[in-house]
């Protein structure tokens, strides 16, 4: 009983020495919470963008009136024909110009008539993302004219138009609407999770070496209360916070949509209550494990400063993990719920698809977590007296 | 009461500059911080424990607050054993230790509260004793501001009055008037002297200093300590008439260095170890 009053008591204080702190709070609330739906609202633009470049059927020609015949095809595409700019391959590398450029040589009406087979150059920068895009557009548009030339000859000879085509393609995607946003919004498991951390970093430095530095912990250890009581109660504190920066950074998502400017990303991104109570399952226990392991590298250390270099590990760890599923793209392995931030990060892909979650998916890295908390913990306690004195 | 026999204990310091071998790790330098050590201070009294940079008085008084474990010896406090039950050693006992750091974001109010509430109070009763402190202290005006950016007086009484906050029947300050002024040096002098009397608790007041003037003035009784062994114990007349001396520095010196300090340099041997101990002992 007296120990679970000492656990409250330090649990309160630290809680109330944290949230003293206004400025760590403040910028911990700013970058970390306010980060991933800025980058949502950001990468729904630059698809925004991609979109009305698909949409706007203009056609970029330099030596247009050479070819008659293809600006014709063009036209019956409801394609706008454009001039391009003479300049138009410096253009294209400083990226001034966002789509790409067909260039007509001098006597290509002579040539086709001839049938001796033209060069037709669609002009890219594959630097230049958005001429990228819409390059291969083009070259559909271009394949189509080849192909019109191509049948109309052949039917003149009467060839029948079916053995033009022998077979015919037809494609079927079965990634549903969410999957395919995914591509867009891969990252944002990895915000949230880099919120939760910088959420539990401040607070689980001072409650360990800041104290040490302070020369409050000797004090501190000189009042009758458990040791892993006081511990309990400073790992409460850091984890509280970092739970608070998780709830708050998972549900920054649901305004954020509404900001969406893409409409079809706004149509895939589909992320309601459902899904961010489903960011808290695999959240939660995720800060309070980052809480203890944050805590146990910091403890040994005897300034705040000495302790952010062994932080800076742990934030190494948890921000490359992640990327592993980057370098191995493919189906998610199950190994890779046994590793934590790893877990966290295909978890979240997982609800972010839409996929359904096996028990063994939540209950496997809850498990992973907790240990790692009660290792942590163990940890500090069994360190928090030699450390008091050093 | 506070009653100590037979202390003993050696820590591993730092490591020697120069290694055995250029591949090897240097050893650890074994340092004998207390050889032996003992001493009862008497309810109703303040005992001084005196030395020397080095002598062991900070790890004996560690030893004392359960932070270290004693090689040898026995420590008790009201009869508790400190090593069997330092819980409820620490319940009886106030400790000012050497590191007196307090949570800057917290008024001095709450950083008292809290070490109240740790001891077992109640929220009503630790706010209370926080009144009472601060009127004793003098310490009112400071109460409802944040500890950061207080001066090393005002820094003393905060972790002073926390330290006090059970009000605890024995108190044990290391080296309390480090970096005061005269002042609050004074004032601090006037506290433990009222804690003294009956109406102030009669408390066990032990407290570690070298400063030879704070032990004349305030001492009943003091126990002098040199390399980690207790040399003398006695009132200040007691001493000087034990080494047949006015000045209670000369008695100070002959009873920590021995008698060949007479010529008033301590010898070289005496020195050193001190230095050494203070490498790990500061």
């Amino acid at each position: 009983m007296d120990s679970v009053r000492a656990v409250a008591t330090v649990l309160v204080k630290e809680l109330l020495d944290a949230l003293r702190d206004r400025r760590t709070l403040v910028t911990v609330l700013l970058s970390s919470v306010l980060l991933g739906p800025l980058v949502l609202v950001a990468v729904s633009s630059l698809v925004a963008a991609l979109e009305v470049t698909a949409e706007r059927r203009e056609v970029y020609v330099a030596g247009a009136d050479r070819s008659p015949t293809l600006i014709n095809f063009f036209e019956r595409q409801t394609y706008t024909v454009k001039a391009a700019p003479p300049d138009y391959e410096a253009a294209l590398r400083s990226a001034r110009l966002a789509d790409p450029v067909v260039v007509v040589p001098a006597d290509v009406e002579a040539a086709l008539m001839r049938g001796e087979g033209p060069v037709i150059e669609v002009v890219s920068d594959s630097s230049n993302q958005r001429s990228q895009s819409s390059a291969r557009r083009i070259e559909r548009l271009l394949e189509g004219f080849s192909r019109e030339r191509s049948t109309i000859s052949l039917a003149l000879r009467g060839v029948s138009n079916e053995l033009l085509a022998p077979i015919h393609i037809e494609t079927r995607d079965l990634a549903n609407p969410q999957s395919r946003a995914t591509q867009f919004t891969g990252m944002l498991p990895f915000f949230v999770m880099m919120a939760v951390l910088y959420g539990a970093l401040n607070a689980a430095l001072d409650t360990t070496a800041g104290e040490r530095e302070r020369g409050s912990l000797e004090p501190l250890l000189m009042n009758p209360a458990e040791r892993w009581a006081l511990v309990v109660g400073k790992w409460g504190a850091v984890s509280g916070i970092s739970m608070l920066i998780a709830v708050l950074s998972s549900l920054s998502f649901m305004p954020a949509q509404w900001l969406l400017r893409s409409d079809t990303l706004a149509a895939l991104f589909r992320y309601g209550p459902r899904e961010a109570s489903l960011f808290l399952v695999v959240l939660l226990p995720f800060a309070a494990a980052l809480s203890a392991v944050l805590m146990a590298a910091a403890i040994r250390c005897r300034t705040f400063k000495e302790a952010q270099a062994s932080a800076a590990v742990v934030v190494l760890v948890v921000s490359l993990l992640p990327l592993v599923t980057v370098l191995n793209p493919g189906a998610e392995a199950p190994w890779q719920l046994w590793i934590p931030a790893l877990a966290q990060n295909a978890l979240m892909t997982r609800v972010l698809k839409g996929e359904a979650m096996d028990p063994a998916a939540v209950l496997i890295p809850l498990g992973v977590c907790t240990a790692l908390t009660i290792v942590g913990v163990w940890y500090v306690a069994r360190t928090l007296r030699s450390a008091a004195l050093r | 009461m506070i009653a100590i026999e037979g202390l003993a204990k050696a820590f591993f310091g730092a490591r020697l500059a120069k290694p055995v071998s250029s591949w090897r790790r240097a050893e650890r330098v074994r340092v004998q911080a207390v050889s032996n050590i003992g001493f009862h201070a008497a309810d109703g009294a303040i005992t001084g424990l005196l030395g020397p940079n080095g002598a062991g008085k900070t790890t004996t008084l560690r030893v004392l607050a359960g932070l270290i474990e004693p090689d040898a010896g026995r420590l008790s406090v009201d009869g508790i054993d400190v090593v069997q039950a330092p819980r409820a050693a620490l319940a009886r006992m106030g400790v000012l230790s050497d590191a007196r750091g307090l949570y800057p974001r917290l008024s001095a109010r709450e950083n008292i509260v809290y070490y109240g509430r740790l001891q077992g109070l109640g929220r009503d009763a630790a706010q209370a004793r926080a009144e009472a402190l601060a009127e004793m202290l003098d310490m009112r005006p400071l109460l409802e501001r944040r500890t950061e950016g207080f001066s090393q007086g005002e820094r003393m009484k905060t972790a002073l009055a926390r330290a006090l906050v059970h009000d605890p029947a024995n108190i044990v300050l290391d080296e309390p008037t480090n970096g005061l002024d005269v002042l609050a040096t004074r004032a601090l002098r006037d506290s433990l002297r009222w804690l003294r009397t009956p109406e102030g608790g009669a408390k066990c007041i032990v407290f570690s200093t070298h400063i030879m003037q704070e032990v004349e003035r305030l001492c009943d009784r003091v126990v002098v300590v040199s390399q980690g062994h207790t040399v003398a114990a006695g009132s200040v007349a007691e001493l000087l008439a034990q080494t047949g001396q006015n000045d209670f520095e000369e008695a100070f010196v002959r009873l920590a260095f021995g008698d060949a300090a007479a010529s008033a340099h301590p010898p070289r041997s005496a020195l050193r170890t001190a230095v050494a101990a203070g490498a790990i002992d500061g």
